[in-house]
């Protein structure tokens, strides 16, 4: 596999099975970034409460978050104080009750859930294409045919999604492009090394390959902050050194342009940091069994070289002969 | 947040399902099958011609290193495509092939449990018996390929009692019956200490089971693809096979009665699509049975289970031999069968009283030895004690100092990982 999927498989198998056969549970895991779950039925067996712990759920809030949730899940947002659980975020309520019949619609929902995570660290950047849109129309208002000069170029807020500890997502709509900033930290030596090998073949495989021309424009550089963001609030207690790496993707306005383009766009950098690491590892795991089967053909190699035992008869006095065994 | 305030990961390997999950839950989040589908197609050509087949990969869209498969869909893809070879990484409890072990770790961790290896700690299982050589690679590989920040790494019938200190109160002292897919082990255990020289491991294992009644059905005659034989077997032996009292009464009584003891299995042929069915008769209480009559499915081996497990009890210390009658644990799916532990424990009482009643013949009226308490423990998570006990001591303060870190991995290189110590949240 390749591209990491978005979805949660936990979330998808627990509920295509409970939804089916309801039975007691309580089960907690995690997502990539600090997203924690917890799933159980504290009532009754046909009430199941899905619940998510965000780690950026205080920048989420400010950049249109609850208004995401409110559209997508609804009808399924916990109302109930005393289902509500304190350390998480976001609870929904599952009444089997209100499930659909088995079938497409169902299927459908059980997929809408399992997005739970990706579609509400979304927030930000449809915030960041509305604002784009609206920044486009407002620059070409301004823009007077037979002015001299290009109108100056409008932006919008820098929004920062600190996703990680150390490590945050950077958004900012400007009137011709919506530009991402994400960056990153290698805990180790080895991993910058391949880090850096896999984003520079990044940067290099658009210029290289017209058929991903059309693809966002990448560039990478460590310790200091791209320009877009180093202006940015808090961006001087950010840790400079080579193990932090700084990746910015330029939207334009095609990558943007449908609800599904847009929808597909931001699933895929959301996790662009896992995808990023998780490749690293998948490198490693490569380079190991390459390292593997040399080992196993030079170890032939040395078995052929052994030199054989020469067994020549040996005689006793008397003519007798013996074996060794 | 620390690494340490986060759960910690808890992955059973074995030889045929893989358990894995987070700690401080009762059910693993994932059981599937260990195996990995590997597409050999572009593989084999990387030596011969490097740079056409980059360009060969690049066209179809495909990355060969990462075209593969784990699990459930690896077997589904390699029964549906020819270009994939599946492969076992585990063999009979130990690590068999490195390369697709490590591919597998990778599938776990990114694919199924979504998670970055660098935020938690993990906890691994191994068979008993397993060279120190084998913890050190799987140290290294964790360390070096996913810079997880601590390991520790459990031996399954620990963590099997474990399990049972739960459910049922027990202390760390009991042998452990572990009968899986690929090994079958009986390890005798004192305050969470394995008793290392009088582990016994016999020859009989779920595998065995299945194969024996693919045996039994070819030789009645029943009508079953041959590719789909072995899974059938596995099937009828998952859903209907028990364990009897007695091998004849229960022939007798399937005799009287076909109907209410006959069951029926259906399947389709995977080549023309055509539905099939077949009967499963004997096979219900045979299969089970070669654990307390080897012989009857070969005859290289041909000591029964509850003989091994005496033997092994006999040959431990002295002091922990009353204990451990007394805690006779069971684990692995292939314990699973229907009343096993009520077989298992009578047959073994028969034992231990014939021996206590030799004993007081022999020492006349005077003394008389104390009766001993043999008691086989079953409980509802059996087919995966082993993971349920490493969820649970995961989730103890003591588990994270137990661990070893990857700094310390990086001061002293791999060897630390050849011991891991008992830990106080064992007791
Ligand atoms: N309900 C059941 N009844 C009987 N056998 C079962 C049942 N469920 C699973 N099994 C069998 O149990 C075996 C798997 O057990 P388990 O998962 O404990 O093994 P494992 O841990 O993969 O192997 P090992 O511990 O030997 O390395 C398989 O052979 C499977 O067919
Ligand atoms: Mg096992």
């Amino acid at each position: 596999m390749i591209l990491l999927e978005s979805h949660n498989t936990i979330i998808k198998n627990v509920l295509t099975e409970r939804f089916v056969k309801p039975s007691k549970i309580d089960v907690q895991f995690v997502d990539y970034d600090n997203v924690r779950f917890h799933l159980s039925t504290p009532t009754s067996k046909t009430v199941l409460v899905l619940s998510m712990g965000i780690h950026c759920w205080s920048d989420l809030k400010k950049y249109g978050a609850p208004e995401i949730l409110e559209r997508e899940f609804g009808e399924w947002v916990s109302n109930d104080p005393n289902l509500k659980e304190q350390d998480y975020d976001v609870t929904l309520v599952l009444d089997l009750e209100k499930i659909p019949e088995e079938g497409d619609d169902r299927d459908a929902l059980i997929d809408h859930f399992s997005m739970l995570k990706p579609i509400i660290l979304s927030a930000p950047f449809h915030r960041a294409y509305n604002e784009h849109s609206q920044l486009a129309s407002k620059h070409k208002s301004t823009f007077q045919p037979g002015m001299a000069d290009q109108a100056p170029e409008e932006r919008g807020e820098l929004m920062i999604i600190h996703y990680r500890e150390e490590e945050a997502i950077y958004v900012q709509a400007a009137n011709d492009r919506v530009t991402i900033v994400i960056s990153t930290l290698f805990t180790d030596e080895t991993d910058r090394v391949f880090g850096k090998v896999f984003l520079q073949e990044f940067v290099d495989a658009r210029r290289r390959s017209s058929a991903i021309g059309t693809a966002p424009q990448v560039m990478y550089t460590t310790r200091d902050p791209p320009l877009e963001v180093r202006n940015a609030p808090g961006i001087a207690g950010v840790k400079r050194s080579e193990d932090v790496g700084w990746i910015t993707f330029v939207l334009f306005p095609r990558h943007f342009a449908t609800p599904e383009i847009a929808s597909d766009t931001t699933f895929k950098l959301e996790l662009f940091r896992d995808y990023l690491h998780y490749h690293i590892k998948a490198s490693k795991t490569y380079m190991h069994s390459r390292m593997r089967a040399r080992v196993a053909s030079f170890q032939q190699i040395l078995n052929r070289a052994k030199p054989e035992v020469i067994q020549d008869e040996r005689k006793t006095a008397t003519g007798r002969t013996f074996r060794s065994r | 947040m620390d690494p340490t305030s986060r759960p910690a990961v808890v992955i059973d390997n074995g030889t045929g399902y893989t358990k894995m999950g987070f700690a401080g839950n009762v059910e693993p989040c994932f059981i599937t099958p260990t195996a990995v589908a590997v597409n050999e197609s572009f593989s084999d050509q990387t030596r011969a011609t490097a740079k056409g087949n980059w360009l060969a990969q690049h066209s179809a869209g495909v990355m060969a290193d990462l075209d593969f498969l784990i699990g459930e869909e690896a077997l589904a893809r390699s029964r549906s495509s020819s270009t994939y070879s599946l492969s076992y990484p585990i063999r009979n409890g130990q690590v068999d092939n490195w390369d697709t072990m490590e591919k597998f770790w990778q599938q776990c961790i990114f694919n199924y449990l979504r998670c970055d290896p660098e935020d938690h700690y993990f906890l691994l299982t191994e068979s008993p018996l397993t060279p120190p050589e084998t913890r050190e690679y799987t140290g290294e590989i964790m360390f070096e390929t996913f810079n997880v920040p601590g390991l520790y790494i459990a031996v399954q019938p620990v963590l099997a009692l474990a399990a049972g200190y739960t459910t049922t109160k027990c202390e760390m002292t009991g042998v452990v019956v572990d009968v899986g897919d690929g090994a079958t082990h009986i390890v005798p255990v004192a305050d969470g200490y394995v008793i290392g020289n009088s582990i016994s491991s016999i020859p009989l294992t779920g595998k065995d089971v299945t194969q024996f009644i693919q045996q039994l059905m070819k030789e009645r005659g029943e009508h079953i693809p041959p590719e789909e034989s072995f899974d059938v077997a596995r099937r009828a032996k998952e859903m209907y096979c028990y364990t009897c009292s007695d091998i004849v009464k229960e022939f007798n009584k399937h005799d009287r009665e076909p109907s209410k003891y006959i069951k029926r299995l259906t399947g389709i042929k995977p080549k023309t699509g055509a539905p099939y069915t077949c009967d499963i008769g004997y096979e219900r209480f045979l299969g089970p049975e070669i654990f307390f009559h080897p012989e009857i499915y070969n005859n290289d081996f041909t000591t029964p289970l509850q003989d091994v497990i005496d033997k092994c009890i006999q040959s431990s210390p002295i002091d922990t031999r009353r204990a451990l009658y007394k805690n006779i644990v069971l684990s692995g799916g292939s314990t699973m069968f229907k009343d096993f532990h009520r077989r298992l424990q009578r047959d073994l009482k028969k034992i231990v009283d014939v021996r206590v009643r030799a004993s007081n013949a022999r020492l006349g009226g005077d003394a008389k030895a104390q009766p001993v308490e043999v008691n086989v423990v079953s409980h509802p998570i059996q087919r995966y004690a082993v993971w349920f006990g490493g969820s649970v001591l995961a989730s103890t303060a003591e588990f994270y100092e137990a661990c070893h870190t990857k700094a310390e991995y990086e001061e002293y290189g791999a060897s630390i990982c050849r011991s891991n110590p008992v830990f106080k949240g064992m007791y």
